[in-house]
């Protein structure tokens, strides 16, 4: 039976991996969620697996470890939260762009087939963080505040 | 201090730096005002960093320990606090107050309306309860606590640099956290236990095992990926730009701590029967890290890249210093973490006022030492801090660690030794090129300047007064450093205060093999 679970978790994982090294988002989103079901197996496994042992202590013994499944339960739970985060964030991702590739991310090594060209690796674009700086219109009052500035600092 | 003379109190204090930011996170969940949200969300922060201040005092003479519903210690989970638990808690919290001061004093009205002070209050939860756990499974949900409320904060707002930077953080914690859960597995499988004390007395008892090896050098990999050693940190740089700058800034100082303090935890409390292969990966990873970090740094124009890098080459020094296995590279290190967290913080938070004031992310606008003096020398302080000249902390805990270091012996310690000095030198002239970039020289005419005010402004002096302090009080925090040290030097106060005195009554762990009888059934 361990032996089965051990081959069974290295194919998952193996499956996982390939999807992960995909370049289109739901792969891999799903691949994370292949290799999360693999290690909640190999968990499951560690405290030995029989068919006749219920973990409950208010049935006849002999009893399997309970605590194994405990974790798996929270691990369970826990990936079932990230998972539905990272598909919002694939979601997203495919609102902006229209398409579930990479590059709907604007990745330097990907070009995104719908933005046009300029819009990659450029370091001075500004952050939407930061305030617009519209040169032409406001120059003008910048530099009364410049000149305010340095009167003050003088 | 020696074990004999600790006391180990239970107590329900170590929950305080929990529960706090995790009730009034919930509390913030509502719909209320701003100026109602703001002042919940510093107050929270604030009662955080008083019950961490209580935690470290209490904490001075012996551990604090609180069982979760009164399950003794094996059985169900405890919260530990030891000194080097609490330290972490206060510099954590400390993180917490600046952040929430400077996201108040930047308002954001989209992000706040999908509840970006909440989404930050639960992180300050995740971060302590990794701090505070005694467990490691426990651990496991802390950093997921702490990683989930990252991320939505990570692509929170939704521009397009969150978005890409954002995936590639989720997937690559996603894939260490997956890791993390097997090490987890492998432990409970091999000792038949999850709680730190007890993993300890078992590997203890069992002696050198290549399985225990092998589930620390499997953990070893996960909190290097979380705390960002060299080829598993290509997703920091990138990442702490794209967020806000509160939100950067807690992030660049505290959250590849958390991964680093794991690794002390782990390789000085719990396994540290065999050291030999964890200490050389991380003397090697360190050595890389930190010219990585450096050579990052200089390779960079934008004033929170640069800032990143030097985020991985300080985690580079302290893993340099967690390799080298010494007490006295542990107390150096342990300086050294206080000081990298104080001093990232403020070099973030002096990052969000230049920024905001030349309104680029890039550091050549050139002259703004005229415009704002104070911050000028806030950054020349700060820098030669991170780069570790002497009218600083950082020269004082950097020598420490270099000295440390020398007496290593080895040849790769004296390698990683020769990449610290190297390192520090690059990183001083990446940061001295910001200062000539940002701040000498003359300021262009047509090149606006903006009137930063003073609630963003004060957040940065302050940190930066911070770090004057910690120049000023070096030796008690060496002092301090010191005390830590000892206290995981052995662990044996440790399992002392977690498990009690009288010998454990525990069926032997489980080996797969045979039918177990239930030997203490209710």
């Amino acid at each position: 039976m361990e032996t089965l679970f051990a081959i069974l978790i290295g194919l998952l994982v193996a499956a996982g991996v390939f999807l992960m090294l995909s370049r289109t988002i739901v792969r891999v989103v799903l691949g994370l969620t292949f290799i999360a079901y693999g290690v909640n197996l190999a968990i499951l496994t560690v405290a030995g697996l029989r068919q006749d042992s219920p973990p409950l202590l208010t049935l006849e013994g002999p009893y399997v470890d309970p605590l194994p499944q405990a974790l798996v339960l929270t691990a369970i739970v826990i990936g079932f939260g990230t998972t539905a985060l990272l598909l919002t964030v694939a979601l997203r991702a495919y609102q902006v762009a229209g398409h579930d590739d990479v590059a709907a991310f604007g990745d330097n090594l990907a070009r995104d087939p719908d933005a046009p060209d300029g819009q990659h690796a450029d370091p001075e674009h500004l952050s939407p963080d930061l305030p617009e700086m519209d040169h032409a219109a406001e120059t003008a009052a910048h530099l009364a505040e410049l000149e305010r500035l340095r009167r003050i600092t003088r | 201090m020696n074990p004999e003379s600790t006391a180990v109190v239970t107590s329900a204090l170590p929950l305080a730096p929990i529960l706090t930011p995790l009730g009034l996170g919930l509390l913030l969940l509502l719909p209320m005002r701003r100026r109602w949200r703001v002042s919940l969300a510093l107050a929270s922060a604030l009662l955080t960093l008083i019950f961490s201040l209580l935690l470290m005092n209490s904490t001075m003479g012996g551990m604090l320990v609180s069982e979760l519903g009164g399950w003794k210690a094996p059985f169900g989970i405890v919260m530990a606090a030891d000194r080097l638990g609490s330290f972490m808690s206060v510099l954590a919290a400390l993180c917490g107050v600046f952040t929430v001061w400077l996201m108040a004093a930047q308002p954001d009205p989209v992000r706040e309306r999908h509840h970006s002070f909440a989404l930050t209050s639960f992180l300050f939860v995740g971060v302590q309860l990794s701090f505070l756990t005694g467990d490691l499974f426990n651990l496991f949900v802390a950093f997921e606590v702490m990683l989930v409320a990252s991320y939505a904060l990570t692509v929170l707002g939704s521009t397009r640099e969150q978005l890409r930077e954002g995936f590639r953080y989720i997937v690559m914690n996603l894939s260490a956290s997956a890791l993390l859960v097997v090490a987890c597995g492998l432990a409970y499988g091999t000792l038949g236990t999850l709680n730190f004390a007890h993993l300890a007395q078992r590997s203890a008892a069992l002696g050198p095992n290549t399985t225990v090896t092998a589930v620390g050098v499997l953990l070893l990999i996960v909190f290097a990926a979380k705390g960002a050693l060299f080829p598993l940190g290509f997703w920091l740089p990138g990442t702490y730009p794209a967020v806000p700058h509160a939100t950067g800034a807690f992030f660049g100082a505290v959250l590849t701590k958390v991964g680093l303090y794991a690794l002390i935890r782990v390789f000085t409390t719990v396994f540290n029967q065999d050291p030999q292969l964890p200490d050389t990966l991380l003397l090697l990873l360190g050595a890389v890290t930190m010219l990585y970090g450096a050579l990052g740094a200089v390779s960079q124009r934008e004033w929170r890249r640069i800032l990143s890098f030097t985020v991985v080459g300080s985690v580079g020094y302290l893993a340099y210093g967690l390799g080298l296995g010494s007490p006295d590279a542990l107390r150096a290190s342990l300086a050294y973490l206080a000081v990298s967290v104080v001093v990232t913080l403020a070099m973030f938070l002096i990052a969000a006022v230049a920024e905001r004031a030349s309104g680029t992310r890039l550091v050549r606008a050139r002259g703004f030492i005229e415009f704002l003096p104070l911050l000028a020398a806030c950054f020349l302080l700060c820098a030669l801090t991170v780069a570790g000249l002497p009218p600083s902390a950082g020269f004082v805990v950097k020598f420490d660690l270099i000295r440390a270091g020398l007496e290593g012996g080895t040849a790769l310690a004296y390698v990683a030794t020769a990449s610290a000095l190297l390192s520090s030198l690059i990183t001083l002239y990446a940061l001295l090129r910001v200062w000539s970039g940002f701040f000498w020289g003359r300021h262009p005419q047509d090149e606006p300047v903006r009137r930063v005010r003073w609630p963003e402004r004060l957040p940065a002096y302050l940190a930066s007064a911070l770090v004057a302090a910690l120049t000023l009080f070096a030796g008690p925090l060496l002092g301090h450093a010191r005390g830590t040290a000892d206290e995981l030097g052995s662990n044996a106060s440790y399992i002392l205060g977690v498990l009690g005195e009288g010998p454990l009554d525990l069926p032997p762990p489980p080996r797969g093999d045979e039918v177990q009888e239930p030997e203490d059934a209710p």
